[in-house]
């Protein structure tokens, strides 16, 4: 349960990696030392040829992954056994073309069947009802994004279609790393919190052990992609990067 | 307003965008249907554009063929090309709404010195994204753009080339939505900005309409336009939907290499910058790349309305080669003293094919923008 997972850690931090980069063995290796170093539950990028969402970082991320030989087939094989790995739940983030191209039914269940428990859509459509049943139908949360520019009306109602947590998105614009958050961030989260039980996890811009701990004041989770890929990407040993690069997020001293 | 055109177009956006494609739906609407806003448009249109624009009688090209061809002169426009219709639309429709920055993407560079052109005419301030790939093979229209006063925005990543830049100015929108107004420049992306840039070139089509009946008592066998995004096409298309006139749209084959652009043919539904429609992509989703010698056809999508033409069989959607296109910009060259855009000499490379069966049968063809930027590109192939 991704819901538990999230509320019973002390410092819930959801860290998102690149399926694929540099290959699929080393981001199950990522998996398992993210899982050991406290990740409350971990996000799973599919690569896209076209990821309109994301800044530089993930950009780069993406286009390595899919020149590396990245296909939805290979990530499919691994993730029963990943999700057998680690103790935190495995989020899948698509855009959506992906999983349509798949087929959103048989891509949904084969998901589930194989031990994923969420899914973010960066790129869901408007009217998000179908593709939540589906998702409920087929036994996965789905995870939607509340944006600084959600109006209060939308925002109860892809909240009301929302499982797993809410996404609080701290920015306008792509995900990246920012040196600083906009302050609005805190009453954002403490608006969808008058109005859900479910807990709500903010990102995009994360970049350092202190913007984690000042956000886990208020929030019940934070996301960090982008500022963990870069230093990945950079690294001549990716795993040990990931690992030293979590530790230090979390607020420990590096190892 | 219909948010899909049967199974296509929709609105795949990132969340922060909802609000602002709202907005965008909300004022073009109240606009369209304020007449002192439509009789700002139009009188753009006749004093700084040029229109009407001349619907000429191609008569060698059309001794040549065996049909009578006529062509409808986008490309005498200001600017040299259909898109500064919808640039001065949809300039009219940001200062409506009070933003202070526009931003778009362009291709071939025909959007970029549209919109540049607009925000000249408004004095606002313009960043135009353009994939490098583009920028070398469309310099011309680079240091135009830059002479209007508008910052050219270059994009490297992926394919670099118009879909790389469409995804970074919706980037930059996502990013600066509260200020800045997207000005796109085709048929394409979320709703409602494929009926928003229907509506700004349907005036093309009305004016062939009226045109071709003054000149010849009766309507044509067929509209041909050539289709990238589709905004060309749409706009003459809209002029003759309800009429019983053959509509087609004329894809860019590329090389001999199969390379190619041509979404409605060898595509499948999908989702690219915020809307279902025919994608060129992998058994896995991800977009291909394209090829097509005109930097404006280059482009892996095509409009949604394009999609729901084509699957309901009121338009259909032909085939012309990079090689085709120019023999065509030549053969016009020579027979009517009229250099095509490379777009638009697929719509003029596909007459042949239609002539045969057709004997006598009257056409009219969107010549949807001048081929001077071009040149660079012709003479590299040899006269």
């Amino acid at each position: 349960m991704i819901t538990e997972a999230i509320l019973t850690k002390e410092k819930a931090v959801i860290p998102y990696v690149t399926a694929g980069l540099p290959d699929l063995d080393t981001t199950g290796e990522i998996l398992k030392v993210l899982d050991e170093a406290g990740a409350a539950a971990i996000e799973i990028g599919i690569p896209f040829s076209d990821p309109m969402a994301d800044g530089p970082v993930l950009q780069k991320a993406s286009y390595a992954a899919l020149q590396a030989g990245f296909s939805l087939d290979r990530l499919l094989s691994r993730l029963e056994k990943w999700s057998g790995s680690v103790r935190a739940p495995l989020i899948i983030m698509s855009y959506i073309n992906p999983i349509m191209r798949r087929g959103i039914k048989e891509t949904f269940s084969i998901l589930r069947e194989k031990g994923v428990q969420g899914l973010i859509l960066p790129d869901m459509p408007l009217d998000g009802y179908e593709l939540f049943t589906m998702c409920r139908d087929s036994g996965l949360d789905l995870i939607r994004l509340v944006a600084p520019t959600t109006p209060l009306e939308r925002q109860k109602e892809v909240v009301s279609q929302c499982s797993g947590f809410v996404y609080a998105v701290t920015v306008k614009g792509v995900t990246g790393a920012r040196s600083s958050l906009p302050a609005e961030i805190r009453r954002q989260v403490s608006d969808i919190k008058s109005f859900t039980d479910l807990p709500v996890c903010a990102g995009f811009g994360v970049s350092n052990a202190d913007q984690v701990k000042d956000m886990l004041t208020f929030a019940d989770g934070v996301i960090v992609g982008s500022w963990l890929m870069g230093r990945i990407m950079e690294a001549e040993k990716p795993v040990m990067a990931a690992r030293q690069m979590f530790v230090e997020l979390m607020g420990s001293k590096r190892i | 307003m219909k948010v899909y055109f049967g199974e296509f177009g929709g609105q795949y956006v990132p969340e922060t965008l909802f609000p602002a494609l709202q907005e965008l739906e909300d004022e073009f609407s109240a606009a369209w249907n304020d007449r002192e806003f439509r009789d700002e448009f139009n009188s753009c249109l006749r004093d700084y554009v040029g229109r009407p624009s001349p619907l000429t009688h191609a008569r060698r090209l059309s001794a040549h063929l065996g049909i009578e061809v006529w062509l409808k002169r986008e490309d005498l426009n200001h600017t040299g090309s259909h898109k500064i219709n919808n640039a001065i639309g949809q300039i009219l429709l940001a200062r409506r709404m009070g933003k202070q920055r526009i931003i778009a993407e362009t291709g071939a560079g025909q959007h970029g010195v549209a919109t540049a052109t607009a925000c000249a005419l408004f004095g606002l301030p313009c960043a135009v994204y353009m994939g490098t790939r583009d920028i070398e093979r469309q310099h011309m229209n680079v240091e135009r753009m830059r002479l209007l006063g508008a910052e050219v925005v270059p994009v490297s990543s992926g394919s670099a080339t118009l879909k790389d830049a469409t995804s970074e100015a919706i980037r930059d929108w996502v990013t600066n939505v509260d200020t800045t107004y997207y000005l796109l420049g085709s048929a394409v992306g979320p709703h409602p900005y494929p009926t928003l840039v229907r509506e700004f070139q349907r005036i093309i089509g009305e004016e062939a309409r009226m045109q071709i009946l003054e000149k010849t008592g009766s309507l044509p066998r067929a509209v041909i336009a050539c289709v990238g995004g589709g905004s060309n096409a749409i706009g003459i298309f809209s002029g003759f939907i309800n009429d019983p006139v053959e509509l087609i749209g004329v894809e860019a084959y590329g090389d001999a290499n199969g390379r190619h652009s041509a979404s409605i043919h060898f595509g499948s539904p999908g989702v690219l910058h915020g809307a279902r429609s025919y994608l060129l992509q992998d058994r896995d989703g991800q977009v291909l790349d394209t090829h097509s010698i005109a930097a404006g056809l280059d482009y892996p999508g095509v409009g949604p309305e394009h999609s729901f033409l084509s699957a309901t069989r009121r338009a259909r959607y032909e085939l012309v080669d990079d090689r085709q296109a120019l023999e065509a910009f030549r053969l016009l060259n020579r027979l009517e003293g009229i250099a095509p855009a490379l777009e638009s000499a697929h719509a003029i490379g596909y007459l042949d094919q239609y002539a045969k069966g057709h004997a006598g049968a009257a056409v009219v063809v969107n010549l949807s923008g001048r081929g001077d930027k071009d040149l660079h590109t012709v003479l590299k192939e040899g006269i």
